[in-house]
């Protein structure tokens, strides 16, 4: 957490005057998680330096959903990193089908992304990248985004509306560590 | 002659990453972008083994499943579920529906291609 940290907000889409899902019950999601919610008393919310999030909406279906993922290597090539950065945005955009999304529909807003002093070097850029081509080869449109930059953030995002809100923390340290990353189990194939 | 492989995926980008390596594994890969448009091409196709996702729009990889399993000319074509999904029931289903095996995503290059050579020879 930023603890101590100073912090300048920005209001991505807007929209709000008060900070998005002021008042809101809160559920923060970390690095290698995805969440999906219809419920318009939930915010999602994370702290990203290297990672990025990506946040989903379908405003038809007011249903919506934040994954926070980093590739563990910062390459944007065909390994078991970017196997993971995929799973990690197909995981989020079926289970937003499941509460029923449509594809057609869903909007985007990206965040993270940053090279911070002490950080992953070069992995948030990889990161963004791999983000931004991910929605363009699925025609997903990117209607807000803030990635790059020094700084972590703060990301508050209203699953059923799309609200976003973010807040550049300064003073605060890389907070994205790689995870370790299995390779594919055994028991991931299985013969009938 | 290379094996025939009809992956269906919604993803543009799963599709492209499958053409590319199974491609490179030395298979000839078609691609459907949901399940009505992998039956629709099958004909036209005449794959030796069909990928399918499951969560797809317009018709699902049951859906497919059932499609091809009810049709007395793709009897034995063995058909692969690619999938982010884990759970046993929805193996459990695929199974009684006739699918030939599951793969769960992230999958493994080698793995992948192994296993269809092998559900190919059979």
């Amino acid at each position: 957490m930023a603890a101590g940290g100073r912090e300048r907000r920005c209001v991505v889409n807007g929209t709000v005057s008060a900070p998005a899902g002021v008042g809101l019950r809160t559920t923060h999601v970390i690095q290698g998680e995805f969440r999906v919610s219809d419920d318009p008393a939930v915010v999602l919310t994370t702290i990203l330096g290297s990672c990025v999030a990506t946040c989903l909406c379908d405003p038809v279906a007011r249903v919506g959903g934040m994954n926070h993922f980093l590739l563990p290597d910062g390459e944007i090539k065909q390994d078991i990193g970017f196997r993971y950065g995929l799973l990690a945005m197909e995981l989020l955009v079926n289970g937003l089908l499941k509460r029923g999304a449509q594809k057609p529909r869903l909007e985007a807003k990206l965040f993270g992304g940053a090279m911070m002093n002490g950080g992953l070097g070069r992995i948030g850029e990889s990161n963004a990248i791999f983000a931004r081509r991910f929605l363009a080869n699925e025609g997903i449109p990117c209607r807000a985004e803030s990635l790059g930059g020094t700084l972590a953030r703060r990301v508050r995002f209203v699953p059923t509306t799309g609200q976003a809100q973010q807040m550049l923390l300064e003073d605060q340290v890389e907070p994205d560590r790689p995870q370790p990353v299995a390779p594919p189990g055994d028991d991931d194939v299985t013969l009938f | 002659m290379s094996i025939r492989v009809l992956a269906i995926d919604d993803s543009r980008t799963i599709r492209e990453m499958l053409r590319h390596t199974l491609t490179e594994g030395g298979f000839e890969v078609h691609v459907a972008e949901d399940g009505i448009d992998g039956i629709e091409k099958l004909p036209g196709i005449a794959p030796d083994v069909v990928i399918t996702d499951i969560n797809m729009p317009r018709m699902d990889g049951f859906g497919v499943i059932d499609t091809i399993r009810a049709a007395a000319e793709y009897a034995g074509l063995p058909i692969l579920v690619l999938t982010t999904e884990s759970a046993q029931d929805l193996k459990d289903r695929a199974r009684r529906s006739g699918a030939t095996g599951w793969i769960v995503k992230p999958f493994d290059d080698a793995k992948l291609i192994g296993t269809i050579r092998r559900i190919t020879v059979a």
